[in-house]
């Protein structure tokens, strides 16, 4: 047992937590539909917009035209005149600032004094109906006095620009540069036989979660308040809600209904939040905002534009001698998750393959945009672009296979990085091992004729981060079980699902434990007043810490149930089984009691059965005091195969098929963990041929679903998905994650495909017909 | 969900009844409304009286007559793309309609409202909000073009998916107004101006569509970003000579306010001739030189189509 252990610690997840033992309950593995997937199909999940009251309000914001300006006036007299208007909000009343990370929270609900980017949230009002708060809010008029916009890297950089937030010490916009050195890379280049250096640009690119952001907020006599939010981190939400409008936590009652998905989109507390509970309580009424599409797109918080530039070293026999990385991150207006973002770009790169001198520095700067922030596979994704095109340069530059090349520089289980990630379980080979052989990936790459292609990568991911957001020592996730002489099983719980499965998650490790059924469990999340801490959904944390949680409250109940039929039985608690609703003995299955007798039993030994668990990661001691982000309890693997055709009249490249494999650990429900791979390597599809969130200036160019392209189902290739268990020890039943990592290579791998396809090496998503035309008529004349 | 603006709605039964109605400025024609709504929800107009085209009589039904197929102008682009005739003699303008959108937005669109279809541009066709941040644009509210900010016109494109095969088969629309019934071929109905694109009055309400039924070898493409959703980047049509001595004939759209005609005495001279006849601008993300090139592009392949038809038939 390591430092730190939770071991013989009550309330806590303990390990190993079952991990590598065989499935006794029966319900782990299978590939089953979720127990809340019909209200999704059928329409009856109660989504925040769903949700109407007696007297509620429809509010909707003014936003900045501007992408830079200080605001010298705003005359409300026109719209305050309209029938049917009922109050409104401006930033100044809302003046305390908030956000999700603690050293960067510099962001208010809505503007005060200036604006930063076109869309922000300037006035806030209120009506009986949502068309007359839109004609209200075109009614208002807004004076500005421009500032130097802030728009480019190369703006953020220079000094002589303006600084988008007044007060910064830092002498242009850079709100975090970091610097990491592990090894002697100097020494690791000057023994490297070649050289591979080049420089790489990924584009920003935004969610498209179908629901947009939608808060209700519902005052209550007593000064409290219930607010439903679309939210994927309901306990961040809940704490910035409760400083910005200065009550105590627990007077706010926050509660997320269903989800129509986030994809890190909804990670942060929104002006709809703050504004519907603000509102509320000035006006004394319940108070609905929903966002326009448009809006959605203002709000953004989306994947950073990001430059890279990468040097790597390697010997003739394909190891690695050195890794110099530096990445510069175009943020928009305001931090959300930037800071982390500036590690994420830089801390996954000794993964997966041996590396012991590597360097990054990276730069997380403002702009005058819409502010970026988590995306699926949140920093980790483009330098995972340049990393692995460049395993495939010099592949072909030293003449080797680029699978054996990976293969042979894979790092083994239970390793330190040289930036101490303590890396457990490791499924990275058994991974390009299943889609290399699926593919042909050997026997058909350089062989399909010009204009087809195949590309190989792999990738590595977290799953959670070791440090919570604000320092603290409690339980990262928590998980209630109540139950009760009917039999039926509630959990309570923090988390958020949305849309990834946590919901089912949690009912299956909770039912494999107590031998029953998925379905048999009801499961209440995301509701402060009724469910336990968990921190959200972000980082791919749920499936390995409230699955953690869930272990160790449900191994509680089990043990007073066992206690209670061993005692009837006569027979040690440990010979009995829990399975098919039953509690019996081991090898005897006639010799037990039903699972409802069972709970009729420990209550009358007991008392009422309930039981609570809670996790936190081990302590992990790291040599480096200042990782304080990446370090994760435990990695997950992918790799994957594309094949690609370009036309090459017209440029456009087609995806025909990706061969994914996935170290989840242990699936404990396939069709889910089928699902989440297969969207990953879907949004990588989007991000490989389309997507890209594009300015004017200043301006989206774009902020609609026509003409921002999402791949419908004609675009989106076969996809072959390989689950691969590794049983990593400190996850629930060995489970890792699914729902990122997998992201992380799609892009790679179908640049290396394009280069397999046509002899270029195309360095900038998204992969347009254009810059597929421009680059191959650029070939073409240097050829002649 | 972007709320509409309160309007009136009416549903006359006659043609020129509704042609009384749309005299007044503030009132449009509704058919299946998949472009009409969005467009009110942008703001770009906010009629006080919608029109609809469903219950008026002459709008209705597909039905052939002395070696014409006539095309009610209410009748949906599922209707028309599934109708027997149309599959078996009028296969280009079948393909036109299926490339429509998505199967749903074919199920409420109708064939009429695809040609009076508004011009498309980047800097038109976006919410009020966003409009106001860059300033306006020519064709509503404000003053300048941002697609050819130097010169005088507006040149938002004719995006119309069923134009150009309708145009090359020598389609005529029928319009109905309190002045009379009059007939124009499709190929007479637009302008090159992008405000003012259609050479018919606002209170001419086009009834049918009449498509001769000659058996002309036609072919239609529509390149566009994704095979579902998008409007075209380009779009045309190409018609194979119907007797020796005729020209190769293209029409070329999605790349100006009025489709362009192209004609040329060899097959292999139509994509190049037509390459050098458009001058696609930046109203689209894709850019104008792209779109040019894929000008030659999809004229040769749907020469080639033809050819190959031909060759398999002949």
């Amino acid at each position: 047992m390591s430092e730190g252990s939770n071991e013989n610690r009550p309330g806590w997840a303990v390990y190993p937590t079952h991990a590598g033992e065989p499935a006794t309950g029966g319900v782990l593995g299978r590939g089953e539909r979720k127990i809340d997937g019909r209200g999704r199909i059928t329409g009856t999940a109660v989504f925040t917009d769903d949700i109407q009251l007696p007297r509620m309000l429809h509010a909707k914001f003014v936003r900045s035209t501007e992408a830079h300006a200080r605001i010298l006036g705003v005359d409300l007299s026109a719209a305050l005149e309209i029938p049917g208007v009922v109050g409104y909000a401006l930033g100044e009343e809302l003046p305390k600032k908030y956000g999700v990370i603690p050293v960067a929270q510099d962001e208010t609900a809505m503007a005060i004094g200036k604006v930063r980017y076109i869309g922000e949230p300037v006035v806030c009002i209120a009506a009986l109906d949502e068309e007359t708060a839109l004609r209200a809010v075109r009614a208002v008029k807004v004076s500005y006095e421009r500032i130097d916009a802030v728009l480019t890297i190369e703006d953020a950089l220079d000094p002589r620009k303006p600084h988008i937030h007044e007060g910064s010490r830092k002498p242009s916009n850079i709100l975090r540069r970091v610097f990491q050195e592990y090894g002697d890379v100097d020494r690791g280049f000057a023994d490297a036989d070649i050289i591979v250096e080049d420089t790489y640009s990924y584009p920003g690119s935004t969610h498209v979660p179908l629901e947009a952001h939608v808060a209700v907020a519902n005052p209550e006599p007593d000064g409290k308040l219930t607010l439903w939010s679309s939210t994927q981190n309901p306990h961040y939400v809940h704490r910035d809600v409760a400083h910005v409008l200065g009550m105590r936590e627990q007077d706010i009652r926050l509660i997320k209904p269903a989800i129509g998905a986030g994809y890190g989109g909804k990670c942060d507390p929104f002006c709809t939040d703050i504004l519907a509970a603000y509102l509320a309580r000035k006006l004394g009424r319940p108070v609905k905002i929903a966002l326009e599409r448009e809006e959605v797109f203002y709000t953004h918080r989306g994947r950073h534009p990001t430059r890279m530039w990468l040097k790597m070293g390697f010997k003739k026999d394909g190891s690695i001698t050195a890794v110099d990385f530096k990445a510069w991150a175009d943020g928009g207006a305001y931090a959300s998750y930037g800071v982390v973002t500036s590690y994420y770009l830089g801390v996954f790169m000794p993964l997966p393959y041996t590396l012991e001198n590597y360097r990054f520095e990276s730069h997380r700067l403002y702009t005058n945009k819409p502010p970026c922030g988590p995306k699926r596979g949140h920093g980790a994704i483009q330098p995972r672009l340049a990393l692995e095109m460049h395993i495939d340069r010099a592949a072909q530059r030293l003449g080797l296979n680029p699978a054996e090349l990976r293969r042979a520089n894979c790092i083994e289980p239970d390793t330190e990085t040289c930036n101490g990630l303590k890396v457990t379980s490791v499924g990275m080979k058994q991974c390009i091992d299943a889609v290399v052989q699926a593919s042909g990936y050997e026997q058909r790459r350089g062989t399909l004729g010009f204009g087809r292609g195949l590309g190989l990568a792999a990738s590595a991911y977290m799953c959670g981060a070791l440090h919570p957001v604000y320092q603290n020592e409690l339980s990262q996730s928590s998980v209630q079980l109540k139950v009760d002489r009917s039999g039926e099983v509630t959990l309570f719980s923090g988390t958020a699902d949305c849309g990834q499965g946590s919901i089912h998650m949690l009912a299956a490790v909770c039912a494999e434990r107590l031998g029953i059924e998925p379905s048999d469990v009801r499961v209440i999340e995301g509701d402060t007043a009724l469910t336990p801490v968990d921190l959200g959904s972000y980082s791919s944390r749920v499936t390995f810490m409230a699955g953690n949680a869930c272990i160790a409250a449900s191994d509680r109940v089990r043990a007073k149930l066992a206690e209670a039929v061993a005692a009837k039985l006569g027979v040690s608690a440990e010979s009995l089984v829990f399975r098919g609703g039953k509690v019996y003995v081991a090898d005897a299955q006639e010799r037990g009691v039903s699972f409802v007798d069972a709970v009729w039993l420990a209550e009358e030994r007991f008392g009422p059965i309930g039981e609570v668990g809670g996790y936190k990661p081990h302590k992990i001691g790291s040599r480096f005091r200042r990782q304080s982000v990446g370090p994760s309890p435990a990695y997950s693997f992918t790799a994957q195969v594309a094949e690609v055709a370009v036309d090459v009249e017209t440029g456009i490249l087609t995806v025909d098929k990706i061969w994914v494999a996935h170290d989840c650990g242990r699936a404990i429900n396939r069709t889910i963990v089928e699902g989440q791979i297969e969207g990953c390597v879907y949004m990588g599809v989007g991000e490989a041929l389309y997507e890209e969130q594009r300015y004017r200036g200043g301006l989206v160019s774009a902020p609609s679903l026509l003409e921002y392209k999402v791949p419908t189902i004609h675009e989106t290739p076969e996809i072959e998905t390989f689950i691969v268990e590794t049983h990593d020890p400190n996850g629930p039943f060995g489970a890792k994650e699914a729902g990122e990592g997998p992201q992380l290579s799609t892009v790679p791998a179908i640049a290396n495909a394009l280069h397999d396809a046509v002899g270029i090496w195309f360095t900038r998503p998204p992969f347009t017909p254009e810059s597929v035309l421009t680059a191959l008529a650029r070939a073409e004349r240097s050829k002649s | 969900m972007l709320p509409l603006a309160h309007f009136e709605y009416l549903a006359p039964t006659e043609a020129v009844e509704a042609s009384r109605l749309l005299a007044s400025p503030d009132a449009r024609l509704v058919a299946g409304g998949t472009d009409l709504l969005v467009s009110m929800k942008h703001r770009l107009f906010e009629p006080r009286l919608l029109v609809s085209a469903r219950r008026i009589a002459e709008m209705q039904g597909i039905v052939p007559a002395a070696g014409w197929l006539s095309i009610g102008a209410s009748c949906t682009l599922r209707d028309v793309s599934r109708h027997g005739i149309v599959q078996q003699r009028l296969p280009a303008l079948a393909a036109a309609c299926r490339t429509v959108a998505t199967p749903t937005i074919q199920a409420m669109a109708t064939l009429g409202g695809n040609l009076m279809l508004d011009t498309r541009c980047m800097y038109y066709n976006q919410p009020a909000g966003w409009r106001a941040s860059l300033g306006y644009c020519l064709k509503r509210e404000g003053s300048v073009c941002h697609v050819a900010p130097k010169g005088r016109g507006c040149y938002a494109t004719q995006a119309a998916d069923t134009v150009p095969a309708l145009w090359l088969l020598g389609a005529e629309a029928e319009f109905v107004s309190v002045s009379g019934t009059r007939r124009i071929r499709v190929s007479d109905l637009y302008r090159e101006d992008g405000m003012n694109w259609l050479t018919v009055r606002p209170d001419e309400v086009l009834t049918r569509i009449h498509v001769p039924l000659e058996d002309r070898s036609v072919a239609h493409r529509k390149l566009r970003t994704r095979q579902a959703i998008d409007y075209a980047q380009v779009l045309v049509a190409v018609a194979a000579p119907a007797q020796r001595g005729e020209p190769w004939s293209a029409v070329v759209s999605s790349v100006a306010p009025r489709p362009i005609l192209v004609e040329s005495e060899t097959a292999e001279g139509l994509a190049e001739l037509s390459f050098r006849g458009s001058q696609p601008l930046s109203t689209h993300l894709a850019s104008a030189p792209w779109r040019k090139k894929m000008v030659r592009v999809e004229v040769a392949r749907a020469v080639d189509a033809l050819l190959r038809s031909h060759a398999g038939s002949g």
